[in-house]
């Protein structure tokens, strides 16, 4: 009897920490690594790996975003928007008003945040459903994206401040490089970790965990439910503003549909990364894997040269199975406790 | 000539951890009302869940209409036979209309489509025979609850119910609504169907029932004609229970005041309550389902808005608009729901237990001390002796007897003045809850002042110093628990407004 509990907990400390699925998903990732390795023996190459790398950052960070908000139980919409407003933003002010790429940076992550505000005040507080909350602010922070510079893409950043000045913003945020590692690769990794040990170890990282297995629960032990869901809002609009400002850098300019459907993108990387869409549970390292997914699939599947409508569908299909995956390993582990 | 319709004999049903019914008989006839009693917790509803097929029997049998049934009943073939069940909660879909309601999930169609004017039509026809002025085309959301039930009531005559259980008909109703809903019983009753009647308003009783089945702790201590009982009998039947548990009173001097509650209306359930809770003593709230217990508590701990009234402790009046006003000043509920309000059950039995009790483990910057989470949390574990296989498994996983026992243990790392217990003993085993009154008493010797709302009546009665008991979200008595006893309690706890008018 002690020995069968003693299993069916070990099982359940696995699936409820999300680590089964963590562990499922890294096997599949290093699977699809061997494939496209095999299929393609430059998929390996040193260069190849280190673009890898920095096309997964965003992705990364993204997915923090939205396991964020997940985690709370809610969802966050605005995500790509966000991303496109803050690009769009930061490159209205240095290209046409000649502000400080640094200056631009700091305005521009205001009004992100903003919208972060915004969106756990409309869901906590006025009690919205948060798919249309965000909903509504995606949808007008699209529209502020466009609306920065009279719904053209800007010209180049330093067209005022001239390219000299703008280099160091553009090589801090995608082409600069620290120990032979692209800085974007750096950014997402520092606030991975800043982000991994906020939700694991501080009291708000916690009460965010509480809301989203409970929330009356959590606002019967105390927790301020309305403010823990602004924080996950917030944390989740920051990281979407500094990949707004990784794709202004890259590209130099701002294009208006920068981030496009990033959200579910981020969704993506989420739940493959064993994140739950019911809230309460999801790991960090989770959303590492879940973005590395991705990232090798859509990496390699051009590599391969597979043509993007199948992209398209073998991409959308791990990620139904991946989640089918998480979901057979629970109802598996819940029909054992019933027996016992 | 009535015949007996439901003969369930022998029946038995076990619970993890409980057992809800033991060698229970139940008969009923044609054309009759019977009643069926008991306190909280005595397994009637339990019994009538068995009947329409929604918990399956242990050990029994069971006639329906003198066609024994051998295999297990489902609620579906529960309908085929021809029984019905009009819950306490209406079951209804509130956006649909009267005629969609009644034939849900049996919806004429006529070549697939819907035919809303057949449904209308059998809708009005069954509801014209009640003498129900009801129109079918009617949202059900637009209508007042006794019509909603009556459409309940309409609903299971549809499928050609001949045995009716209405669990507590009347709680919710005016008296002049309950006039009417007689009047449709008596209906009912005249066409031959039989009709089980569970109610905890005893008045009710003399105006409509013709024979009462008294339970007692999931076992079935009598039936009889209505005529040839008393209510005193009754209700000596219904409690009549020895105090066989040992229950650990201990004894302590009665200390200052520590919190008064003084005019707390919230809602309905909550009328005018006042009371005072002094330290070093253990306040026992009882009453009835529904009598407004829960609902006192959670509104004087914020959980619910409250519309008037004060709560002082220690001599300040405290302004308690959110929970987290009552713990910062020591006012703790550990509440009756588990799974619904206590247990974060998808988390670890370590963060449900530190949830409330971060401030304490957190430095300046909110980051948790992993060692003091670790100390309180082996603390809890001990001091309760919560059986688990580590800390780190989800709450879910434990058995109900210790998901109380985190619930109650989270609080208790905190220097807390007044702790509120509602339920803390539902559903668990008697070693659990001799744990739970040990955890009480050492609170109340540390001069902690414990309010204990219960269902049952000897342990509130083992456990309290002073009884207060409520009806209708009143307070309508209160009683020293060492003299008072169960008759006392039960005739303070369905003392009801006179709904019911004189006939």
């Amino acid at each position: 009897m002690l020995k069968i509990e003693n299993h069916v907990s070990l099982k359940n400390v696995i699936a409820v920490r999300g680590m089964a699925q963590v562990l499922t998903v890294s096997f599949g990732l290093v699977a699809l690594c061997i494939i496209f390795g095999v299929l393609n023996p430059n998929f390996f190459s040193g260069e190849n790996t280190i673009n890898l790398l920095r096309q997964i950052a965003p992705i990364l960070l993204i997915g923090i975003s939205q396991a964020y908000v997940l985690i709370t139980g809610n969802i966050d919409l605005s995500i790509g928007s966000v991303v496109g407003m803050s690009t769009m933003i930061a490159s209205t002010l240095m290209s046409k008003g000649g502000v400080n790429p640094w200056l631009s940076v700091l305005i521009t992550m205001v009004a992100c945040l903003a919208v972060g505000v915004a969106n756990g005040l409309l869901v906590a507080k006025c009690k919205l459903p948060p798919f249309i909350a965000t909903l509504g602010t995606m949808t007008i922070a699209r529209g502020i994206a466009q609306l920065a510079n009279n719904n053209y893409n800007t010209d180049s950043i330093g067209k005022i401040l001239g390219n000299d000045a703008v280099q160091g913003f553009r090589d801090f945020f995608y082409y600069g490089s620290f120990l032979n590692v692209y800085n974007t690769i750096w950014i997402a990794l520092v606030l991975w970790f800043v982000f991994n040990f906020f939700i694991s170890s501080t009291r708000s990282g916690r009460h965010i965990y509480a809301i989203g297995s409970n929330v009356e629960a959590a606002r019967l032990s105390g927790v301020n439910v309305v403010a823990t869901t602004i924080t996950a809002y917030v944390v989740s609009a920051f990281c979407a503003g500094v990949v707004g400002f990784i794709l202004c850098a890259q590209a130099g300019m701002g294009a208006m549909d920068a981030g496009n459907t990033y959200e579910l993108y981020a969704v993506a990387a989420a739940v493959i990364g064993g994140v739950s869409t019911l809230g309460g549970q999801g790991l960090m390292i989770g959303t590492v894997i879940g973005a590395s997914i991705w990232g090798v699939l859509q990496n390699g599947l051009q590599f391969a040269n597979v043509a993007v409508a199948w992209r398209n569908i073998i991409i959308g299909a791990i990620v139904i199975v991946s989640v089918l995956l998480d979901v057979i390993v629970r109802t598996g582990a819940k029909s054992k406790k019933v027996i016992k | 000539m009535s015949e007996c319709i439901v003969k369930m004999e022998h029946i038995s049903k076990a619970f993890p951890g409980v057992k809800a019914l033991e060698d229970v008989s139940f008969y009923l006839n044609s054309g009759e009302v019977m009643a069926l009693l008991g306190e909280n917790g005595a397994g009637k509803s339990t019994l009538m869940k068995i009947l329409s097929g929604v918990y399956t029997r242990d050990e029994g049998t069971i006639e329906v209409f003198g066609q024994g049934i051998h295999e297990q009943l489902t609620p579906k073939k529960a309908q085929e036979m021809g029984i019905a069940i009009i819950h306490q909660e209406l079951n209804m879909c509130g956006h649909l209309t009267v005629a969609e309601n009644i034939f849900l999930g049996r919806e004429s169609t006529r070549f697939g489509v819907l035919s809303q004017d057949d449904m209308n039509k059998e809708a009005k026809r069954i509801l014209d025979d009640l003498k129900i002025d009801i129109k079918p085309s009617t949202m059900i959301s637009d209508l007042p609850v006794s019509k909603q039930q009556m459409v309940e009531i309409a609903k299971a005559l549809s499928t050609n119910a001949k045995i009716l259980v209405m669990d507590e008909p009347t709680s919710a109703l005016t008296s002049k609504e309950i006039d009417e809903l007689f009047r449709i019983i008596r209906q009912l009753k005249a066409q031959g169907k039989g009709i089980a009647y569970i109610s905890h308003r005893l008045e009710e009783l003399t105006h409509i029932v013709d024979s009462v089945t008294i339970m007692r702790d999931g076992k079935f201590i009598l039936t009889t004609r209505f005529q040839d009982i008393t209510m005193q009998e009754i209700i000596s039947n219904m409690v009549g229970r020895e105090i066989k548990e040992k229950f650990p009173r201990v004894e302590c001097p009665r200390g200052g005041k520590l919190l008064e509650v003084k005019n707390l209306n919230a809602g309905r359930a909550v009328r005018d309550v006042s009371f005072e809770v002094y330290a070093g003593e253990i306040v026992g709230i009882a009453g009835l389902m529904g009598a407004g217990r829960t609902e006192t508590t959670r509104a004087i701990f914020g959980a619910d808005p409250k519309q008037t009234g004060e709560i002082i402790l220690t001599g300040k009046p405290l302004k308690i608009s959110r929970p987290i006003d009552a713990i910062k000043h020591g006012l703790v509920l550990a509440p009756e729901d588990r799974k619904k309000d206590g247990l974060c059950v998808r988390l670890s039995i370590r963060e449900n237990i530190t949830l409330p009790n971060l401030d304490l483990i957190c430095g300046r910057l909110g980051i948790i001390n992993k060692k003091t989470e670790h100390r309180i949390v082996s603390d809890a574990v001990r001091n309760f002796s919560i059986k688990m296989a580590n800390a780190e498994a989800d709450a879910s996983s434990l058995s109900g007897g210790n998901q109380q026992k985190v619930v109650v243990s989270k609080w208790l790392a905190r220097d807390s003045k007044v702790v509120i217990f509602d339920e803390p003993t539902r559903g668990i085993d008697v070693a659990a809850k001799v744990e739970i009154y040990n955890l009480m008493n050492q609170l109340k010797l540390q001069g902690i002042g414990v309010v204990f709302v219960s269902s049952e009546m000897p342990e509130i009665l083992g456990i309290s110093d002073r009884i207060l008991v409520m009806c209708d979200g009143r307070i309508t008595g209160e009683v020293d628990a060492k003299t008072a006893t169960q008759s006392e309690i039960l005739e303070l706890a369905t003392r009801f407004e006179n709904k019911v008018g004189l006939q």
